[in-house]
């Protein structure tokens, strides 16, 4: 049954999804493992991403999918024990540029991934960015940018990351159909990309190497 | 070293015939936001006034000794809402946003999944006038029309001005593509869903708005004397959708567009963002000479040179990220690798990849145009 779920996300059959989930909580069945079937689900969509075999929209509309049983499962997940999340990750558009396609694309894969996400939205200034790194102590920061003006921006919050000695605590990751390696090193960051999933990819490998070590 | 023979637009010409010019022509897309901050204005001051925005371009035209040709943007944001070109909500500098602000479009879902039968219905124009229109401006309808007039005024002075440098505007034509104007309209997540689970009304739009599309721009563009238009898609590539979609709901209406511009010997020039890479053999199905394809540095223009070789231009594409943070010396480097693997046997242009960011450099910029005015000559 579970595996029912897991499948139908991955095949976007949206309807079977919320029947499957709301017909499990209706049976009082645990809802944190409703939650990792639809993870299940996300996890084979983006190795199928990876490979080649699914595009954006797949990635887009799994990931909608998702937000919508999560939305059905969140009151009783909210009365459920607490999961520990993966990990943390803080992400922002940062001051200048209001798009936020791609970092809400981010922002449901991770989630779906089994990360706590704290999503700052768009034209963030930096000293909410900065406070928001103090306050949560992630092990991933995320800059977002459709448009090079946001460079200064993210370079501006990452150099206040320094001053704050916060810098060595995380990893800062940069994305963006405008980003390139060239603007991870202008802005000091440890990763970039232009593809979801691959952010994905790192913080899961990122997470798995601490764990492991 | 030798020295120039033909006129901007003679190269021009040539390169789109796919004919090796004297030199590559040199055709970047300026417009108001990096020529403000090129010249110290403000976004805000570019984007509230025609005439500063034009003399902002203009001065930038100078002051870099010019190029081969004009890439029209005698706009201030608004007019482009007003003008049916931008369908979506604004934040304009000076008035949503900081002064220093580029102005921005908001993604959000404003078109129904009922309007797609609508636009079927009334026309995509009167669809868009009489109803979607108000769904995202503040302008009134005296604004609306003082906004259109005072682009066409703009226009009128940009190409005042083009005579006065003996060069021709790039296109006069322009349309973004059916498939990306129904995605912006209904923002992406939403029309995603539209395509994989309500198609037929998607379908229905998008063969109305393509019939539509072709009937206006013909007009436009045969009234204009410049036998090009450009046709923006952002959002169709492999990058976004599988073929199959692409097969569906883009190659289709696209061949048919080119098509009829073709059968009146008007070249479409495609402003192509994002990834290509996997849809360029489509393209080759197009007529010979037929297109430009400007790539904005996402393809991989080098691969698509050695696919459509000998096929169809190539327009682009020094990448915005190199313009604006790179060094000159990266940047003149890349132009070179650019003459010399796609501009090899001639079909190509030089330009930027998108458009000049808001923030180039000003030692990038004049590294990018001197690259392609002097690179070819210093080697004769």
């Amino acid at each position: 049954m579970s595996e029912e779920i897991a499948m139908a996300v991955v095949e976007l059959e949206e309807q079977k999804v919320m029947n499957a989930v709301r017909r499990k909580l209706e049976r009082k069945e645990d809802p944190i493992q409703i939650l990792e079937a639809c993870r299940r689900g996300m996890n084979i969509v983006g190795e199928r991403f990876q490979t080649g075999e699914y595009s954006l929209a797949e990635l887009m509309l799994s990931a909608d999918i998702f937000k919508r049983a999560i939305a059905i499962l969140e009151p009783n997940l909210a009365k459920a024990r607490p999961l520990e999340p993966l990990g943390k990750i803080v992400l922002a558009t940062p001051k200048g540029d209001i798009h936020d396609l791609g970092k809400n694309i981010v922002a449901t894969l991770l989630r779906a991934h089994g990360f706590e996400v704290y999503d700052l939205g768009v034209d963030v200034h930096p000293a909410l960015i900065v406070d928001k790194v103090k306050e949560t102590k992630p092990q991933f920061v995320g800059f977002s940018a459709l448009i090079t003006s946001a460079f200064d921006s993210m370079k501006e919050v990452a150099d206040m990351l320094v001053t704050d000695g916060l810098r060595n605590r995380f990893k800062l990751m940069v994305g963006g159909g405008v980003t390139t390696p060239a603007v991870k090193d202008y802005i000091g960051a440890d990763f970039q990309t232009c593809d979801a999933m691959d952010g994905v990819a790192y913080c899961t490998k990122v997470i798995g190497g601490q764990s492991n070590g | 070293m030798a020295r120039e023979r033909m006129s901007g637009n003679e190269r021009l010409q040539a390169a789109i015939r796919l004919e090796k010019p004297d030199r590559v022509p040199v055709v970047p897309a300026l417009f108001p936001e990096p020529a403000a901050h090129l010249t110290g204005l403000s976004m805000a001051q570019v984007a509230n006034d025609n005439q500063v925005a034009l003399d902002a371009m203009w001065t930038v035209f100078d002051r870099y000794g010019g190029w081969d040709c004009g890439y029209p943007g005698a706009y201030i944001p608004i007019q482009m809402q007003a003008a049916n070109l931008y369908p979506m909500k604004m934040r304009i500098p000076g008035k949503d946003l900081p002064d220093d602000h580029m102005f921005q479009l908001v993604e959000e879902e404003v078109l129904r999944p009922e309007d797609y039968d609508r636009i079927c219905d009334m026309g995509f124009d009167n669809f868009y006038y009489q109803d979607y229109l108000w769904r995202i401006t503040d302008l009134t309808p005296d604004d609306l029309n003082k906004e259109i007039a005072g682009l066409q005024t703009s226009f009128e002075k940009y190409l005042v001005e083009c005579t006065k440098r003996d060069i021709q505007p790039f296109f006069l034509g322009y349309a973004i593509h059916p498939f990306f104007t129904l995605s912006l309209m209904r923002s992406m997540v939403p029309f995603t869903r539209d395509l994989y689970f309500n198609p037929e009304p998607v379908e229905r739009a998008l063969k109305c708005m393509t019939a539509e599309l072709i009937q206006k721009q013909l007009a436009i563009v045969k009234a204009s004397g410049i036998s090009r238009c450009l046709l923006t898609e952002e959002r169709a590539s492999a990058f976004f959708y599988p073929t199959s979609v692409f097969e569906r709901f883009w190659w289709p209406y696209t061949q048919e567009i080119v098509d009829a511009f073709w059968s009146e010997g008007i070249v479409t020039i495609f402003h192509l963002d994002q990834c290509w890479d996997k849809n360029l053999p489509y393209f080759k199905n197009l007529p010979k000479g037929s297109a430009v394809l400007e790539l904005d540095g996402l393809t991989d223009i080098f691969r698509a040179k050695e696919i459509l070789r000998g096929h169809l231009c190539f327009h682009g594409d020094v990448p915005a990220a190199l313009l604006s943070i790179g060094k000159p010396e990266e940047v003149e480097s890349y132009c070179k690798k650019l003459i010399d693997k796609v501009g090899d046997d001639g079909g190509f242009i030089l330009g930027v990849g998108c458009a000049t960011p808001p923030n180039v450099k000003p030692e990038n910029f004049e590294a990018m145009i001197e690259t392609g005015k002097n690179y070819e000559f210093s080697q004769k």
